[in-house]
């Protein structure tokens, strides 16, 4: 935490290394979540996903808001607390967007999918949403490019942009074993559908890392 | 850039499109050969041996059934074995529970539970097989295989939808000619098979399948009784119950056990009573069989091991089974049974039978009765073979050539196939022969005798095997050459779509747009489009994808809008003018928002598939609810479709004579279909009642004429107003083509027409659904055309930022979607023929009288349940469609047919609306229409090209539907079965849809070149086809759904 607040001031452009320890940090409280769920409480994504998903988001928000607050847009004029508290809102409207688009994509209702449901999209929306609204706040123009067009710009961008984007798909394609009729206990909602966001969370988290390795360089003339 | 000629390219479309059809014809063709059988019925001539040159006619067997009788001993040579015979079926009853697998036991609960039989097995008292069942393993094709011993053609699944009566010959039509007396209690279907047969019977219905007491009851009660009389020859008993308890439970259910006592208890009863009147009432042979297996879950349909595993179970038989081990430890073909009942009891063998005699149950009788009945077997298959290849002649092979050296089992038949079964015949005949003479002279030895019993196993054995793998073999020529020629079809259309999209880009560059700044971004749509297309290739490798098929629909259309979403959020204009477009944007924000939200209840609408369907659903739900409720709904949404109706006539701009007479004929009809709605949808007996008919063809005529009215006429009619370019409210003026205003108020004109025949289509064909689907499905279809109205008005909103194939492949989704939200699956089973009947169905009634006979009052179907097989009863009825690859390619065929449907349905409407959207870009459309159905077909061919390569290697042997063709059926006797449910099969043949859309491309043309005078304005000759198109879609009628077990 300390060392993360010296590192504040450069904002926008965020070195290699930054990047590295910020998505280390999520993989690693993703991990920490799985690892506390299945040797503490001895239960895992599959026999309990409602709480064990529980406890991966509660141990992965508060990484996620704090660092990339860090990183926030502006930050003369937005304070480090401020970034904090539009991350944690950000969280529950974040998850009731997710919930909304995976039931449109089937997900199923019902009082028992309820906190399975709930769980999922919290995670999801630390996934997607939280960082993003740490980092831009209420700023319609980076959303739209971030989300819409998917134009990163920044290493920052890069950051949010692919994880997020990663994680939407991993999940969509995490979808696909759910009507196979192998009746294995992880087809049901949302184990698998928690796994391919997870696995494209990671992947792409590595992903961007690459990435931001790649333009350190040329980072200053493409910035305009 | 080569400019092609108007000409050109309808020729080349034209010949695409051709070459397409009758590719998909010959592929059609070739994977559902049609085999021919044999007619008629097996008479005296049976016991002579085929004569190979002359016409076997002995004359018509006209004798009175005693005579006959005699006439057939006489001729047999084998003394008949039994006098009667009873035939205890118990459904879905895996030969795995009585005689253990693999040679272990049964399981001990299962042992247990049987103590009767498995003393009979331990005594030698029975003998019992793995009757080993061809798919589709459901009750009917197998009750049809055990008594005919023939194994169907695959299509006679599906043309013998409605076919009740078996026609082929079969068992108990031989039984009856020799004035057997018939009894039969359980399953129904039997009375569906054979009306009029049976002297007694009472038939319990395999509907209520949670029913596993009472329905066995049924066939208890009359036991005690029948087995006191002696006034029958043949008695059938059907237990439906165990196949409940697999249904309800699997194999490992909690009633397995007591169910299997029960059973036992039944066999016990009839064995004991045959033992204390076995010599006063003449031999009786109990034969206990079972139709089919069931998986671990119960389920049964498919051909593997478990399903297949069905019993076949002789006690009385008088021969020496030494002990448990041999008595279990066999295995047979189901169609076995034919002919090994047909020769103990003394008729002949039916004429189509595939089967061998099962040997041990012959053991009983002299060697030379042994080798006749082998010589009889072998004279039937002889002759069957002679019908199916057509060159069989053996006449050039004589006798003597084996007579002058010792013939020996081991001469070589490797020859051709003719002459392999000639070789292997005439061995087998000439080793008999020699051996009755010798036996004559007294010197036959064993070795000859076992000789000759080898040489017939081996011809039986080849026979059979060669005759049953004919119902499965494909010509794989005629489909390559099918397949070539659809690819070929593919790739034509495809560089014409490609040279068309080339050389549209260019005039778009040439005139305008191309300020657009993120093209890059553009192209998510349509990858994705292009992607959904290869992603469902690829699911139909898998059987659960296919069973399950409508979550790949509704998965993919959802995504599809979400992207759609996205894609409004890009093109949203800058904040800096933001004023301009907001409420454009917002409108299309919604519109996008809706789709999702009705997408989303329209999944929720039925639980279709296989392995979900118990789950709760809307129409469950609300059937639950009770009959109010669903009415209500049913009231608003019909009112709802009416009002949506007029609004989007009223869209129109111009409001002149032509649009109140449509408007006119909406309402009326709107009306009609309201008013059939509430009168008579209650019930079943209303609905089927005279006033509701006339009301229903009443409705068909209003709407037929409407279609076809506003089709002919609205072109005439349709005033030329000279308007500014594009009024404000005209919600399809996205586009301003630089022409001069003569031409624009032509196109203008065209453009109301083309909208308003569009319109009255889609609107005709919500009512007409209305009135045929189910009360449940109405809110889908008012759900199915906010989407279909929705989506259009999205992509007109949006202007030229979605290519014209992305929009009409977004409406084929949703078609897609939509129909497997009105229940329906890939499942023939879920066909609903409920429809079929609201026309012309008049007897209909008395269905619904005989299904409820007074002695199964207590399970009387009540209302229009019976029809309405998939809300009832779909675990029942869905053909399991598990592991299966034939009866997925069933799936996909059904499919397809739907596919067809849904083209018509919607996408050429959807087209029209595009067509009038987009004046200009018409020509444009027409090829991107075509080469929508040539990709959907193509996908479809590809996923039949796979099956089958899949399906090759696999032993081809058994996967054939053993459905005996059954002809059409005469039915004098039972008039249940309504012809009214032929008309569906056309449906197929109307396909040529697909040839109308190259008509359209002229159609724009001619704007270009002339102008032409209105009246002999192109548009009326090619219109007029399009409003045949409503008839075909109501629902396929197939009368019943498979007779499930």
């Amino acid at each position: 935490m300390v060392k993360a607040s010296t590192t504040e001031n450069p904002s926008q452009s965020v070195s290699p290394m930054q990047t590295f320890f910020i998505h280390l940090i999520c993989g690693v409280g993703l991990a920490v979540g799985l690892w506390v769920a299945h040797n503490f409480y001895s239960i895992s994504l599959i026999s309990n996903p409602s709480r064990t998903l529980r406890l991966i988001w509660v141990t992965m928000c508060p990484l996620v808001i704090l660092f990339y607050s860090c990183f926030r847009k502006n930050p003369e004029k937005c304070s480090y607390l401020k970034a904090v508290i539009r991350g944690v809102l950000a969280l529950p409207i974040g998850a009731l967007v997710n919930a909304l688009g995976a039931i449109a994509l089937g997900a199923p209702v019902g009082i028992q999918y309820f906190p399975k449901t709930v769980n999922w999209s919290l995670l999801m929306s630390l996934f997607t949403f939280v960082p993003a609204a740490s980092v831009f706040g209420s700023s319609w123009e980076d959303w739209r490019r971030i989300f819409a067009h998917t134009k990163p710009n920044a290493s920052v961008d890069y950051m949010i942009c692919l994880p997020a984007h990663g994680a939407v798909i991993g999940a969509w394609f995490g979808a696909w074993p759910m009507p196979l009729d192998w009746e294995r206990p992880w087809q049901e909602w949302p184990i698998c559908v928690s796994y391919g966001a997870m696995a494209g969370y990671l992947i792409t988290m590595v992903l961007s890392f690459v990435l931001v390795l790649a333009r350190g360089g040329q980072q200053h003339p493409k910035a305009d | 850039m080569s400019q092609m000629t108007c000409k050109s390219l309808t020729i080349i479309t034209l010949a695409g499109v051709i070459i397409q059809m009758i590719g998909l014809s010959l592929f059609v063709w070739g994977f559902f050969p049609v085999k021919p059988a044999l007619t008629g019925v097996s008479g005296p001539e049976s016991y002579r041996a085929p004569a190979f040159d002359s016409d076997e006619n002995y004359g018509n067997i006209s004798l009175p059934p005693h005579q006959l009788r005699s006439l057939y001993q006489d001729l047999s040579g084998i003394p008949p074995s039994f006098d009667r015979l009873i035939l205890l079926v118990i459904d879905g009853l895996p030969a795995e529970f009585v005689l253990g697998k693999d040679g272990n036991p049964p399981r001990k609960a299962f042992m247990e539970a049987m103590p009767y039989t498995q003393s009979l097995l331990a005594n030698g008292m029975a003998i019992g097989y793995h009757a080993k069942a061809a798919p589709p393993t459901v009750t009917m094709p197998r009750l049809k295989a055990m008594v005919s011993g023939a194994i169907g053609g695959f299509l006679d699944v599906a043309f013998n939808f409605n076919t009740q009566a078996m026609a082929d010959d079969n068992l108990l039509g031989q039984f009856s000619s020799i004035g057997w007396k018939m009894v039969m209690h359980g399953d129904d279907t039997w009375l569906k098979l054979f009306p009029g047969l049976f002297t007694r019977h009472d038939g319990v219905s395999s509907f209520f399948v949670k029913d596993t007491i009472q329905v066995d009851q049924n066939v208890s009660r009359h036991l005690v009784d029948e087995l006191s009389r002696d006034d029958w020859n043949l008695l059938i008993l059907h237990y439906l119950g165990l196949d409940h308890v697999g249904h309800i439970g699997g194999r490992s259910s909690l009633l397995m056990a007591p169910k299997l006592a029960e059973m036992d208890e039944v066999v016990k009863m009839i064995h004991t009573s045959i033992l204390t009147r076995e010599n006063d009432q003449g031999w009786t042979l109990l034969v206990v069989v079972s139709d089919h297996g069931m998986t671990e879950n119960g389920n049964h349909g498919g051909s593997s091991f478990e399903e297949a595993d069905s019993l076949a179970l002789f006690v009385g038989l008088r021969g020496h089974v030494s002990d448990y081990k041999s008595a279990t430890q066999n295995t047979a073909q189901q169609v076995d049974i034919a002919p090994t009942l047909a020769l103990l009891l003394g008729v002949p063998i039916p004429k189509n039978n595939v089967g061998v005699l099962i040997a041990e149950t012959f053991d009983q009788l002299k060697d030379d009765h042994q080798l006749r009945a082998l010589e009889l077997n072998s004279w039937q298959l002889f002759r069957l073979l002679d019908a199916q290849i057509s060159c069989l002649s053996c006449a050039n092979i004589s006798l003597n050539d084996f007579s002058d050296g010792q013939p020996s089992v081991t001469t070589e038949c490797n020859d051709s196939l003719e002459k392999m079964f000639c070789c292997l015949y005439m061995n087998a005949a000439v080793l008999h022969s020699t051996w009755k003479s010798k036996k004559v002279s007294q010197s036959s030895s064993w070795e000859d005798y076992n000789s000759t019993v080898i040489a017939y196993h081996k011809f039986l054995k080849t026979a059979s095997e060669w005759l049953s793998s004919r119902a499965t073999d494909k010509p794989v020529d005629l489909l390559a050459f099918g397949v070539t020629a659809m690819l070929l079809s593919c790739l034509v259309l495809l560089s014409l779509t490609l040279h068309m999209g080339r050389e549209i880009n260019l005039i778009e560059k040439l005139h305008h747009y191309h300020s657009n700044n993120d093209m890059q971004m553009c192209f998510l749509d349509e990858i994705f489009v292009l992607g959904v297309i290869l992603i469902l290739v690829i699911s139909m490798a898998s059987s659960s994808m296919v069973e399950e098929e409508h979550y790949i629909w509704h998965f993919m259309s959802s995504t599809l809008f979400l992207i759609l979403l996205r894609k409004t959020v890009q093109l949203l204009p800058a904040q800096n003018s933001l004023s301009k477009g907001t409420k454009n944007f917002k409108f299309q924000m919604c519109s996008v928002f809706v789709l999702l939200i009705s997408g989303r209840i329209l999944r929720g609408c039925h639980q279709g598939g296989v392995n979900w369907t118990h789950l709760p659903d809307i129409s469950k739900w609300l059937e639950n609810s009770g009959g109010v409720h669903v009415k209500t709904v049913q009231l608003v949404s019909g009112v709802s479709v009416v009002i949506l109706g007029f609004c989007f006539l009223s869209l129109l701009s111009s409001k002149k004579n032509v649009i109140l007479v449509v408007g006119f004929n909406f309402l009326v009809s709107g009306l009609l279909v309201l008013v059939h709605i509430v009168k008579y949808q209650e019930n079943a007996f209303a609905r089927s009642s005279y006033g509701a008919t006339i009301s229903a063809q009443m409705i068909y005529a209003v709407l037929g004429s409407t279609t076809v009215g506003t089709a002919v006429l609205s072109p005439w009619f349709m005033p030329i107003q000279i308007s500014k370019v594009g009024s404000s409210r005209d919600i399809y003026s996205s586009i301003s083509v630089p022409s001069d205003v003569k031409d624009k108020s032509l196109l203008m004109a065209l453009k109301d027409s083309l909208y308003v025949i569009g319109w009255a289509y889609i609107f005709s064909w919500c009512l007409l659904q209305l009135l045929l689907q189910q009360p449940i499905n109405a809110m889908p279809i008012l759900l199915l055309l906010v989407q279909i109205l929705t989506s259009l008005l999205h992509f007109s909103y949006s202007g030229l930022h979605h290519k014209e194939w992305v929009e009409i492949s977004t409406l084929y989704f949703l078609g897609m979607a939509g129909h497997f939200a009105l229940g329906n699956s890939n499942s023939l089973a879920t066909i609903d023929v409920a429809g079929a009947f609201i026309v012309r169905g008049a007897l209909h009634q008395e269905c619904q009288f005989r299904t409820s006979s007074p002695d199964n009052a207590g399970l009387s179907l009540s209302g229009s349940a019976d029809l309405k097989f998939n809300s009832i009863d779909s675990i029942h009825n869905c053909i399991a469609v598990n592991e299966e690859s034939f009866i997925c390619l069933e799936c996909i065929f059904s499919e397809y047919i739907e596919l067809l449907q849904k083209n018509q349905e919607l996408v050429v409407p959807a087209a029209f609306h595009r067509i009038s959207f987009k004046n200009m870009a018409a020509l444009k459309h027409c090829f991107l229409l075509s080469m929508i159905v040539a990709f959907s077909l193509s996908s479809f061919q590809m996923s039949m090209a796979a099956r089958n390569l899949l399906q090759a290697p696999a032993g081809p042997l058994p996967t054939l539907p053993p459905m005996p063709k059954v002809a059409l059926p005469p039915m004098p006797s039972i008039p249940t079965l309504p012809q009214a449910t032929l008309p569906p099969l056309p449906t197929l043949p109307n396909q040529p849809t697909l040839p109308k859309l190259p008509t359209l491309p002229p159609m724009p043309a001619a704007p270009k070149v002339t102008l032409p005078p209105l009246p002999s304005n192109p548009i009326p000759t090619t219109i007029p086809s399009i409003p045949n198109i409503p008839s075909t879609i109501p629902t396929i009628p197939f009368l019943s759904p498979p007779p499930s077990t």
